[in-house]
């Protein structure tokens, strides 16, 4: 066992001892009001309640709730454990998780390790059909050749040691293991209810889940309930009694509903109006940045992108200050990078000309222009699903390079499928595009740039960086393996797959005497077991 | 009249046939499908969704199994909700958009056709460009111009009714969304009624009935009032269909969980089931209102026989 990797078997064992803040952190003196209810925006209905095929951030959200994986993240963003009560890492590619024995799913039935095999096998069983599946997979000793179906699920690198002890096998040496098995797709799975209801099991009166809520009331695109459960571990810690959440599509409707008084917690603000609320509003509205960036596909494979000094230009001139001041002005910090703060596992490299004044960037766009024989008057098309944000952006990009290099961009509008498919298959010259982390390490910004990637849609391929990638995520030692991504990515930015353009943040309006948000959570993880209502 | 309504019931079966067909070729033609996403799945994932929802099969055989389900009043299973048959879906969001646009309807035909009595036997009076006010108020400003101005009146300002949602038929909940529903649909009504009532107004039956010394009030009701309401049936039926299902804007305005907001997160998702079987029922409630508009016709025409 090399000396670093002690080192960080024994960073987790004291993060799992002392991870041992749970609940809801509620300031000495306050006051907690006495109904404990919370109606929480969330956006759109979630496309499943099954926690192996739920994908989008509203679903996941009510997961969180009814499901509980190995670990948790806390509302500062923290892991801390779950079901899990203290985990190691035994060697590079082996972690050994110790499980809680008063854990209990909420029909009062023992949670053990088996429960987590078969939720974890379901997971990555091709049958399930899980859009995450080869995501999280991938990680999982044969997770990704289960995934495709080409092994059974009975391979997937996890084993119950005892009743209360599980083992999971990893491909390669997983640092941030306690980090990904926070997300409920890797949580455990009630066999007997499957069982018995089939694709049922996920309403209410059926589900048997093991998180701080239950499922009470469930009203497509009209209201989910969830109440307290009383067979959760941690209950005693937890205030709310009871959830519920809105399908709120429209964003306006969304701001309404919660100046009524009918809301406690808008999901996100629209564009536009966040200066307006942050003047009417100042103690509710709160924004925080999150790991996710927004930026531009160029088609790296088109003959107009071929060349990397068209690209560099382009991304150049973009004054991602006034983008982020004046345009989206809603708080969404100006990105230079690939990688944005917050992420482990990479620093950001920001590109050195960031900081130069707009005319010298703008001398050195136009001298690279010329140089690939590119002439003012050049048209390019640019692609985006149909959204005020995104019109916005695309009008502000298509002036920036008309006035700073004479580059026409024509913009085409459309819906999200078409776009989604045609990103996909390479048929377009230059996409909007966005990515929310999957888990909180640079792997899942670098899918997007790296080599055979399915997340790839810029078609770009640098085998050195693909290489240094490897490198690092064989490694065990988290500071060889830090360096080695950080330089890989800085290695495919420079060759300017994508233009960065603003990282993610969620501007929203929370009432005042709603407690437990942070404003640190750098994947919006919550958890409505660390909200309190305050006395109002 | 029974046959001719046994007539026109049959006659219909081969409509709604066709736009099955044709929705169910153009839907597939639409380019981007259900599991398109930003994360992309693996080719195993994609085949077993594919095989789930039958789409690795022969378009023709999809088809023939949708017809064969259909027939059987199974309308399939959603892709945009995956927990849900199409058919829980139409059965939770119909009651929803059939009361908010059944009773809008009521009141919009009562008001209307009240309004537009009144702005006839009055040209030119207050009343009377009241309802053309109205009239251009209505057609003129959007609803998703009329809706929010009401919430921003009567749920913020005035705090007398909830801005959203829907709580098992609770009336305060439905009083702004069939507000909206009824000014757009009076609007329209009072007009009609008023044009078509004036004309009337000016015949020579009418013109007969007074000079044999009849009470206006007689004149109107008992003589004047069915011809006048022939062009108000006529827009009955696109109206009574454009508030039960067109009424997308203030099912989003108001977060109602209606038809309509199926309408659009189906097509939005290519969620084919869940898309055709809102077709179908459509189709199914236009084809019924038209049928009882011809037949409203015959009573208030006795010149019309079927």
């Amino acid at each position: 066992m090399p000396s670093h990797f002690k080192l960080t078997a024994a960073a987790a064992l004291i993060l799992a001892i002392t991870g041992t803040s749970l609940a809801a952190v509620i300031p000495p003196g306050t006051q907690l009001h006495p109904s404990q209810t919370f109606v929480r925006s969330n956006g759109s209905e979630p496309e499943s309640m099954d926690p192996a095929v739920a994908e989008t951030v509203p679903a996941n959200q009510i997961m969180r709730d009814l499901f509980e994986g190995l670990t948790a993240t806390d509302t500062t963003g923290k892991t801390v454990p779950g079901v899990a009560e203290s985990w190691k890492q035994t060697n590079p590619t082996t972690w050994v998780f110790k499980l809680r024995t008063n854990a209990k799913f909420s029909n009062g039935d023992p949670i053990t390790a088996e429960d987590f095999v078969y939720g974890i096998r379901r997971f990555v069983d091709p049958k399930t059909a899980s859009p995450y599946a080869a995501t999280f997979g991938v990680f999982l000793l044969n997770g990704l050749e289960v995934a495709q179906g080409k092994k059974p699920p009975s391979e997937v690198g996890v084993k119950a040691l005892d009743k209360y002890t599980l083992e999971i096998k990893t491909q390669d040496p997983i640092a941030f293991m306690p980090e990904l098995v926070a997300n409920t797709q890797l949580g455990p799975v009630h066999k007997a209810t499957v069982e018995k209801w089939g694709k049922e099991w996920v309403k209410p009166g059926h589900m048997v889940g093991n998180g701080a809520f239950v499922l009470k009331d469930w009203q497509v695109n009209n209201r989910i309930v969830v109440e307290k459960n009383p067979q959760y571990w941690d209950a005693a810690n937890v205030q709310l009694t009871k959830v519920t959440y809105l399908p709120i599509e429209d964003q306006f409707a969304d701001i309404k509903l919660w100046e009524s008084g009918e809301t406690d917690y808008v999901y996100q603000m629209p564009p536009g109006v966040f200066d307006k609320y942050k003047a009417q509003y100042p103690k509710e509205l709160r924004n925080q940045a999150i790991i996710g960036l927004r930026y531009y596909d160029f088609q790296t494979k088109d003959p107009v992108f071929k060349d990397v000094r068209v690209r560099k230009a382009l991304s150049m001139v973009i004054d991602r200050d006034i983008l982020s001041k004046r345009v989206t002005a809603d708080g969404q910090p100006p990105s230079y990078s690939l990688i944005v703060p917050g992420v482990v596992g990479a620093d950001p490299t920001p590109y050195e000309w960031a900081t130069w004044p707009m005319d010298k960037k703008v001398a050195e766009a136009k001298k690279l222009l010329e140089q690939a024989g590119v002439k003012p008057g050049t048209k390019y098309t640019f692609s985006y699903n149909t959204s005020e944000y995104h019109k916005k952006m695309a009008v502000f990009v298509a002036s920036e390079w008309k006035t700073k290099l004479g580059i026409i961009m024509e913009t085409e509008a459309m819906e999200f499928k078409v776009l989604a498919k045609k990103r996909h298959d390479g048929a377009f010259q230059l996409a909007r595009n966005g990515w929310l982390a999957d888990y909180n390490d640079a792997t899942t910004f670098l899918a997007l740039v790296r080599c055979d990637s399915d997340q790839n849609t810029n078609f770009y391929c640098d085998r050195e960086a693909e290489a240094l990638i490897q490198k690092g995520t064989q490694s065990s030692d988290p500071i060889k393996r830090k360096a080695l991504l950080t330089e890989a990515s800085k290695k495919i930015m420079d060759g300017y797959p994508i233009i960065p353009m603003v990282q993610y943040s969620l501007p929203r309006l929370i009432k005042s005497y709603v407690g437990g948000y942070s404003e640190l959570n750098p994947q919006d993880h919550y958890r409505s077991k660390d909200f309190y209502i305050i006395k109002h | 009249m029974w046959a001719y309504t046994l007539r026109r019931i049959l006659s219909a079966i081969p409509t709604v046939f066709v736009v099955i067909t044709v929705c169910y070729l153009l839907l597939h033609a639409t380019p981007g499908g259900p599991f398109d996403s930003d994360r992309k799945v693996s080719e195993a994932v994609l085949a077993n969704l594919q095989a789930k929802y039958h789409l690795d099969l022969p378009l023709w055989q999809q088809y023939l199994l949708y017809l064969k389900g259909l027939l059987q009043g199974d309308l399939g299973a959603s892709f945009r909700y995956a927990d849900w048959s199409v058919n829980d879906l139409v059965a939770k969001a119909l009651p929803v958009s059939l009361s908010i646009g059944g009773a809008a309807m009521l009141l919009s035909i009562v008001i209307g056709v009240s309004l537009g009595i009144m702005a006839a036997l009055r040209q030119n009076s207050v009343i009377d460009h009241f309802v053309m006010l109205l009239g251009n108020v209505g057609s003129a400003v959007p609803s998703f111009v009329l809706g929010p101005v009401m919430i921003i009146v009567f749920a913020i300002g005035l705090q007398w009714l909830p801005a959203g949602g829907w709580h098992d038929f609770e009336v305060r909940f439905m009083i702004l969304p069939i507000a909206l529903l009824t000014v757009i649909n009076v609007a329209t009504i009072g007009r009609v009624m008023r044009g078509s009532l004036i004309e009337v107004m000016h015949s020579g039956f009418i013109r007969t009935a007074r000079a044999k010394g009849l009470p206006t009030r007689i004149v109107v009701l008992r003589h004047a009032l069915k011809p006048a309401l022939l062009p108000v049936v006529s827009v009955l039926g696109p109206l009574a269909i454009s508030s039960i299902t067109a009424a997308l804007v203030t099912e989003t305005v108001f977060s109602l969980p209606g038809l309509g907001k199926l309408i659009v997160n189906g097509a939005g998702n290519r969620d084919y089931t869940l898309v055709l079987g809102l077709v179908v029922l459509i189709t199914l409630l236009t084809v019924t209102l038209n049928l009882l508009v011809d037949l409203a016709y015959a009573w208030l025409d006795p010149k019309i026989r079927y």
